[in-house]
């Protein structure tokens, strides 16, 4: 009886087992997947590795990777359509990148936010991103010197640039769907679009080798959505400036004048923000207040940094430049698209929630009218290698 | 049983006797001689030719020559007794009343006696039987250290651990164990440390062995182990005279048998298969270090091909992109399903082990290029068998010598083929429902009336110490409690 039991156990584990074992050579791995619009529905495309090109040792004459599409009525049922066109299963989980065109996006991306959180096919670790001025497809024919898989350089490289330069802003799809849900609160995706600098499209291993002269991929400013629908653009420093405020910098770098002949170039190396909000004759008045510590990395003209004097003007230089990005930014975003981007209606439904029900359902032209303060306080760390211009005149 | 036939009192008698029953009267050597003083008395010296050594027999013979001198002046009737205390001196002697004891001291190569009108033989010891001589064990090497292993003769590895050990609370239990072979076995431990109970029990189990012959512990262990169906070894073998002694003073036994050079150490917990002699004569932080790599290759030898079984076929989405993406270029065109590649490769380097041990020295040179480069290299370039399967597999292999028993790298080599095959069917799920049936059999398993997990289950503080960090000597002031008597001191602390 007891042997009997053990047996019957062992059957029991081992008969469930192996329904969901696929080996890695019955796999297509999907890097991207570009999403645009077409006459009735989607045309989805994928980005699929294809390993053979990718060994190491093997003869690199084919493309790293497959270019995929399908159209359709539903994303699903499209998507469910690659089967027949591929003779491995689309393995999603290692998915880096999903680009929305830009006509999808000005029309809505609820189903599509709805379809990749609901499918448990995907992980929520890849970034978002609208192809502007182009479709996804196009997006993703494009092969990308050094990083052999596009997908993977359009990950690392939206990472990198938010993380240096601080001109995008890597939006995963929780943060995204949270910010849609959120009433004070609208999101930003970065934009992906070619430099037209190149003249050559490299769609094809040939031409990615033949020339230099090549199209390459670039992010390039941030899309602002009015809830889940596109409405306009903001420029990369306007971008840099939503960063600022929103408290999303990690380093930065820019330049700025002193005295229309000096030129300072700074490096900003920490950077946080503190938004709060305070009721001033009822009417709620929002306060950002910026911490940055910046080094300098480049003085062009006449200024002894050294001097303590100078380094005081140093950082109102600073100051100034900073609060004139966060400004425009902000007047931009206020006047032109009276969209909530900052977050600002979040702050206040935390600090006065009653007044947040009255404010919230009007809250886009309360926004435009909403006063907002910009407090920035630059710290400069290191003056670089040298201290005094080398090529100063005088003393 | 044969009934024992007793000697008579006539020499020839007994001999013709003895070529009778036995059928040996080839190799056979007789010598009579006589004993002249007021009688005569004739006397016999018996031995095989081939098995006695040369110089005790012809000094034998120098000394009957002297005796027969001797007798022949004095005046007294020469009786059986006397003559045996003059022949034997300060020899080893055996006597005995049976053909068949005669027989066997005939067999160990000594010389029997036989004397008219005595029903007694007297046997001196002439055996050329040779020892080998101490030599570094092979078994387990060490970089510093003693390097004294021991040999198959018992009583010179009685010697080498009565040295080491040095005080005269040693004890030694005699046994024989084997109704035909009658091997010699001894245990032994250190009065006061080792727990009373303990010696008793594996003394009380030892006795109780039915069996006609052992040649080796691992006889004695297999008959009297708690969990006999456990593949775990739950008794430490050892062939190094530093390793028992040290296991002595920490108030366990040692099982001797004559003729193995391996001993066997109860009650042995699972750390104490993975710690060597060697961590305690490193400082404590390197000794730490090497432990602590044991501890993980543990681990390591049974989990990195199941692991990666798991990963590859169920689980793709725990490697990081690049990694995935280079083994699904790897596997790109390989025939097999992951589970059977690996379970292929682990099984043929069992075979290469196999065959590592078991050909003849002089074509070792030709298993080492066969399995490297044909199964290696060839497999890999034909597209046979993943590049990545033969990393794991030599990986594995590799932790699985730095394990310092060999019983237990081959416990854990054996049950990692049980538990690729449930990665493969159940993934890191079946992985780890195989872990924690693993770990509820050593829970489950004793080593003579001591948990296998002594020093974490039960949970000791002094077992701690010298568990996957061996403290310095001055933190570890007590011995382990469960396995020992009494809280006896080991080191004073420092200060």
């Amino acid at each position: 009886m007891k042997w009997l039991a053990i047996i019957v156990t062992l059957f029991v584990l081992f008969l469930s087992g192996c329904w969901s074992s696929d080996e890695i050579d019955t796999l297509a791995i999907n890097m991207v997947v570009g999403i645009d619009k077409s006459e009735n529905g989607f045309i989805i495309s994928h980005q699929v590795i294809n390993p053979r090109a990718i060994a190491v040792g093997e003869n690199a004459s084919e493309s790293p990777v497959v270019l995929f599409e399908e159209e359709g009525v539903d994303i699903d049922e499209t998507i469910s359509k690659f089967v027949s066109k591929s003779a491995r299963k689309t393995f999603n989980l290692h998915l880096r990148m999903v680009i929305i065109g830009e006509e999808v996006a000005k029309d809505g991306i609820k189903d599509i936010i709805d379809y990749f959180l609901r499918n448990n096919e995907y992980r929520t670790d890849f970034y978002i991103a609208i192809a502007r001025n182009t479709t996804a497809k196009e997006i993703l024919k494009i092969l990308t010197p050094i990083e052999a898989i596009p997908g993977v350089d359009l990950y690392n490289s939206l990472e990198l640039s938010s993380q240096r330069l601080a001109s995008t802003k890597p939006m995963r799809i929780i943060e995204l769907a949270n910010t849609i849900i959120s009433e004070g609160n609208n999101p930003v995706i970065s934009g992906i679009t070619m430099d037209y600098k190149g003249d050559i499209i490299p769609d094809s291993l040939e031409e990615l080798q033949k020339s230099k002269n090549i199209i390459k991929l670039v992010y390039s400013g941030m899309g602002i959505l009015k809830e889940d629908k596109l409405i306009g653009w903001l420029s990369d420093t306007e971008a840099r400036g939503v960063n600022y405020i929103t408290g999303n910098v990690v380093r930065s770098v820019g330049h700025s004048y002193y005295k229309d002949d000096i030129k300072i170039t700074y490096e900003v190396i920490k950077s946080d923000s503190k938004i709060t909000a305070r009721l001033i004759d009822d009417k709620p008045v929002i306060k950002v207040k910026i911490n940055v510590l910046a080094n300098v990395t480049n003085v062009t003209g006449e200024l002894d940094v050294s001097d303590m004097n100078n380094t005081k003007i140093l950082s109102e230089v600073l100051e100034n430049r900073l609060r004139q990005i966060c400004e425009d930014t902000l007047s931009k975003v206020q006047r032109e698209f009276k969209t909530d981007i900052f977050g600002f209606g979040d702050t206040i439904y935390r600090k006065h929630p009653k007044l947040w029900r009255e404010l919230k359902s009007d809250w886009a032209s309360e926004f435009s009218k909403l006063d907002v303060n910009i407090d920035i306080i630059v710290k400069i760390n290191q003056l670089g290698e040298i201290t005094k211009p080398i090529f100063m005149k005088g003393d | 049983m044969v009934i024992k036939q007793d000697i008579s009192q006539s020499i020839i008698k007994n001999i013709n006797m003895l070529k009778e029953s036995y059928e040996c009267s080839d190799s056979l050597e007789i010598k009579y001689f006589t004993l002249e003083s007021e009688n005569e008395l004739l006397c016999a010296n018996i031995y095989f030719k081939d098995m006695v050594d040369k110089n005790s027999v012809n000094n034998l013979a120098l000394e009957i020559t002297d005796i027969k001198r001797e007798v022949s002046k004095c005046t007294m009737k020469v009786k059986a007794e006397t003559i045996k205390e003059i022949i034997i001196g300060f020899r080893q002697i055996k006597e005995g009343d049976n053909l068949e004891d005669l027989y066997s001291e005939l067999l160990m190569g000594n010389c029997v006696f036989l004397i008219e009108g005595n029903n007694k033989f007297y046997s001196v010891f002439t055996s050329r039987l040779k020892s080998r001589s101490v030599e570094e064990p092979g078994s387990q090497s060490v970089v510093r250290g003693p390097r004294e292993g021991f040999t198959e003769d018992m009583g010179n590895n009685v010697l080498l651990i009565s040295k080491r050990v040095n005080n005269n609370s040693l004890r030694m239990i005699n046994l024989t164990v084997g109704k035909i072979s009658k091997t010699k076995v001894a245990l032994m431990y250190i009065d006061g440390i080792a727990k009373k109970d303990i010696v008793n029990e594996i003394r009380s189990r030892i006795k109780r062995i039915q069996i006609d012959a052992i040649q080796d512990t691992n006889y004695i262990e297999e008959l009297i182990k708690d969990d006999p169906y456990s593949v775990f070894p739950t008794f430490l073998s050892s062939e190094k005279s530093d390793t028992v002694s040290s296991a002595l003073f920490d108030g366990k036994i040692v099982i001797l048998v004559d003729g193995s050079p391996f001993t066997i150490i109860a009650p042995a917990t699972l750390f104490d298969f993975l710690k060597v002699s060697e961590d305690y004569y490193h400082h404590f932080i390197v000794a730490s270090m090497m432990r602590l790599i044991r501890f993980i290759t543990f681990y390591f030898v049974l989990l990195v091909p199941s692991l990666y079984v798991a990963i590859t076929t169920f689980h793709q989405e725990i490697l990081p992109t690049p990694l995935l993406i280079n083994i699904a270029a790897q596997r790109e065109g390989v025939p097999f399903p992951a589970l059977l590649e690996a379970l292929l490769m682990e099984f043929t380097f069992e075979i290469l082990r196999e065959a590592g041990i078991r050909m003849p020295r002089a074509i070792g040179p030709a298993i080492s290029i066969v399995g490297a480069l044909v199964i290696g290299q060839a497999a890999v370039e034909a597209g046979i068998i993943s590049a990545a399967v033969v990393i794991v597999v030599s990986f594995t292999a590799i932790s699985s010598f730095s394990i310092p028993n060999y019983e237990m790298s081959s416990a854990l080599r054996t049950i990692r083929f049980i538990f690729m095959i449930l990665a493969g069917v159940l993934g890191i799920y079946g992985l780890f429902m195989g872990l924690i049936i693993l770990w509820l059999h050593l829970c489950k398993i004793k080593s003579v009336t001591v948990p296998y997990l002594t020093s974490i289950a039960p949970l000791t503080n002094q077992g701690l110490r010298d568990g996957i960090i061996r403290f310095p000597f001055w933190k570890m002031k007590y011995k382990s409690l469960v396995i020992n008597k009494s809280k006896s001191i080991k080191t004073k602390p420092k200060r």
